[in-house]
């Protein structure tokens, strides 16, 4: 008997208890549903927390240098380790691109009548996205634009010159000279910086586009870490160091990391370094890990919705006793009942699988749209696999149905009503 | 040339040594050769109906040789005696046991189908088999919307589909008025004329009267087995 056959006897059974299959499936359906929707939505979260990290640049090595050395009156003796730490990668050229520091600078930054010093959080209602916020400023080197993967488009970047000059100068994000200019050219304009006059050398070119765009990743200001000196504002503790490719950034971690130990006198203050990508992986695992969770939850679901077909096939051999004896009598082999039962029970979970995939996508489309506000996209592997996994439960689940059926003997299974 | 049918001391015991020890058969030998027309003939619990089931190969002896076309079919595999009733036998049923859910050409084909003959030359001879039970022009219809005496002329279509050498008709008129139980036993003589061989069992001792052979069972004992001459006219 050919697999055609048995699939078109499948379809008839099906459709002549059409009530009972509708519920059969149901169960499948809301199993295959849960871990469609769950994977996709962790495999979304995935590719937008990897499309965050390459916005802000790859192969970045972070670096912090803490002091615990405090004078008398409770200020920190800490030393500014950045020219060390600057000449040092420069020596290094064949593994580093550029290092800066990240330092954080608080200033009230005015131009006119805008100031950062009134600039309210703004968010989009539907998306909940950020629409305006006062920019974030950052103190960096003349290599600050390729630590954080920014390109100049207009104007200058911040030179060399710039730190050892002390100038008063100052570059913006896409976002944040729309925020003080609107469409006027920002290019030798002076701004007030904490009531001191910094001109604007330049505009970067927008990090984020599209959909998934962070407002906040554009909405920036750097100034010449040199500029502290007229700015005000903590040492700074927290730089980047750009690694020439993926394979020099564990080379930049061990040099680096010798380096500094034999800088910070012992008892004075520690380090640390660490590459993007352990973050980035230690925050795959996480997610990857609520994904298991939460796979394991629908998992189950799956499970009990494969018992219930099970329950139904054993229904269906026993009330088919009689067809089986009749079909034993003119012929079938064993092998051809249990090819019949396992035929419908995997059509069955087939047809429920691909509900509950329908089904998925939409809920991961929505769960995406309203949680996440980004569109998910089901994965290819996730759907095929739901789809086969939806099968090859109902071969499973159906084959002790299945094959208790083919045990009957013709004489038996004839005398059942 | 083997005999067709050569039973050998054939015991079917059910919960042997119990004291609900039941002897179904009880020593059972008996030939039969091609081309007869054997009505199998006792009351309810003789025994016939689980006879049938051992010639049928539907159930196996508890002792005892059955030799089917010089092979005896004790050795052989659950695959194996498949092939044979799929081959070599025709059932036809009291309760006609057509598959509700088939229509009446598919029911028809389904022997063929396990035979594993191409959908075509399968159709082909289903409808050739309704053909000769008057019912080509219903093949669409499904089981449920006949009559019972149209329904076991589609068992018997479904019985010769195949072309199998025996038919084994198991109170084939029981459920059936006397008038359509007529119909369907011209229809076994006729089998019987194309050269078919035709176990009949039955209780009734008037349709056993139409057999050219009668072998009655008692006890599960062969009683009585006696040639007679017939007119089919």
């Amino acid at each position: 008997m050919n697999i055609f056959q048995s699939v078109k006897m499948a379809w008839r059974s099906i459709m002549a208890k059409k009530g009972r299959s509708v519920l059969t499936m149901l169960s499948i359906f809301i199993g295959i549903a849960s871990v469609m929707s769950i994977v996709s939505v962790m495999e979304g979260m995935k590719d937008f927390t990897r499309a965050q990290y390459a916005a802000m640049g790859t192969n970045v090595v972070n670096v912090s240098i803490y002091s615990w050395s405090f004078d008398e009156d409770g200020n920190s003796k800490a030393k500014d380790y950045f020219p060390d730490l600057y000449n040092f990668c420069g020596s290094i050229k064949e593994y580093v691109d550029g290092v800066t520091p990240n330092g954080y600078a608080s200033a009230t930054v005015t131009y006119g009548t805008k100031t950062t010093a009134n600039m309210e959080y703004k968010w989009d209602e539907q998306s909940g996205r950020t629409i305006s916020a006062p920019p974030r400023m950052s103190f960096g080197s003349d290599q600050y634009s390729i630590c954080n993967n920014l390109t100049i488009a207009k104007g200058r970047d911040i030179s060399y010159l710039d730190l050892e000059r002390y100038n008063q100068v100052m570059v913006l994000g896409k976002n944040a000279a729309e925020t003080f200019f609107g469409t006027m050219d920002p290019i030798g304009k002076v701004m007030q910086v904490n009531g001191q006059a910094f001109t604007v050398i330049g505009v970067y070119a927008p990090r984020a586009t599209g959909e998934n765009a962070d407002f906040m990743l554009d909405n920036i200001i750097v100034f010449p870490y040199t500029s502290r000196r007229a700015i005000g504002g903590d040492m700074m503790t927290e730089f980047i160091i750009k690694a020439k490719d993926s394979q020099s950034v564990s080379q930049v971690i061990t040099r680096v990391g010798g380096f500094l130990k034999g800088l910070i006198p012992e008892g004075t203050g520690g380090y640390s370094v660490y590459s993007q990508s352990q973050w980035q992986e230690s925050e795959n695992q996480y997610l990857n890990m609520i994904g298991l969770v939460l796979g394991g939850i629908a998992a189950i679901s799956l499970l009990v919705g494969g018992i219930g077909i099970m329950n139904i096939m054993l229904v269906t051999v026993t009330e088919r006793t009689r067809e089986i004896g009749i079909r034993r009598a003119i012929g079938a082999k064993r092998s051809s009942i249990v090819a019949q039962f396992l035929i419908e029970a995997g059509m069955l979970c087939g047809f429920g699988g691909i509900l509950g995939i329908l089904v998925g996508m939409v809920l991961s489309y929505v769960l995406g749209k309203l949680i996440f506000h980004m569109t998910i996209y089901p994965v290819l592997w996730v759907t095929l696999s739901a789809f086969g996994l939806s099968v090859l439960l109902g071969m499973i689940f159906g084959s002790y149905p299945a094959v208790k059926a083919s045990k009957l003997q013709p004489v038996e299974a004839l005398r059942s009503e | 040339m083997a005999r067709l049918i050569e039973l050998r001391d054939i015991y079917k015991i059910y919960s042997e040594g119990l004291e609900s020890e039941v002897r179904a058969l009880n020593g059972v030998s008996l030939d039969i050769d091609r081309g007869e027309f054997v009505a199998v003939v006792g009351q309810s619990g003789s025994g016939k109906s689980t006879l049938m089931n051992v010639l049928g190969c539907l159930d196996i002896p508890t002792y005892g040789t059955y030799l089917l076309d010089g092979v005896d079919v004790g050795t052989l595999s659950d695959n194996q005696l498949s092939k044979i009733r799929n081959r070599e036998i025709g059932f036809i049923f009291q309760q006609y046991n057509l598959i509700p859910g088939l229509t009446l050409v598919e029911n028809v084909e389904l022997p063929l189908v396990y035979t594993g003959m191409d959908p075509i030359d399968r159709r082909e001879r289903a409808l050739a088999a309704l053909e000769k039970v008057g019912l080509a022009d219903r093949y669409k219809s499904f089981p449920k919307q006949l009559s019972g005496g149209q329904q076991q002329r589609v068992a018997i279509a479904r019985a010769i589909s195949d072309e199998p050498p025996i038919i084994m008709a198991d109170e084939p008129t029981g459920a059936l008025d006397s008038r359509t139980g007529r119909e369907i036993l011209r229809f076994l003589q006729e089998l019987n004329i194309e050269g078919h061989t035709i176990i009949l069992i039955t209780h009734d001792n008037g349709i056993a009267a139409t057999a050219r052979r009668i072998v009655r069972i008692s006890d599960g004992k062969i009683i009585e087995d006696r040639q007679q001459e017939v007119d089919w006219k």
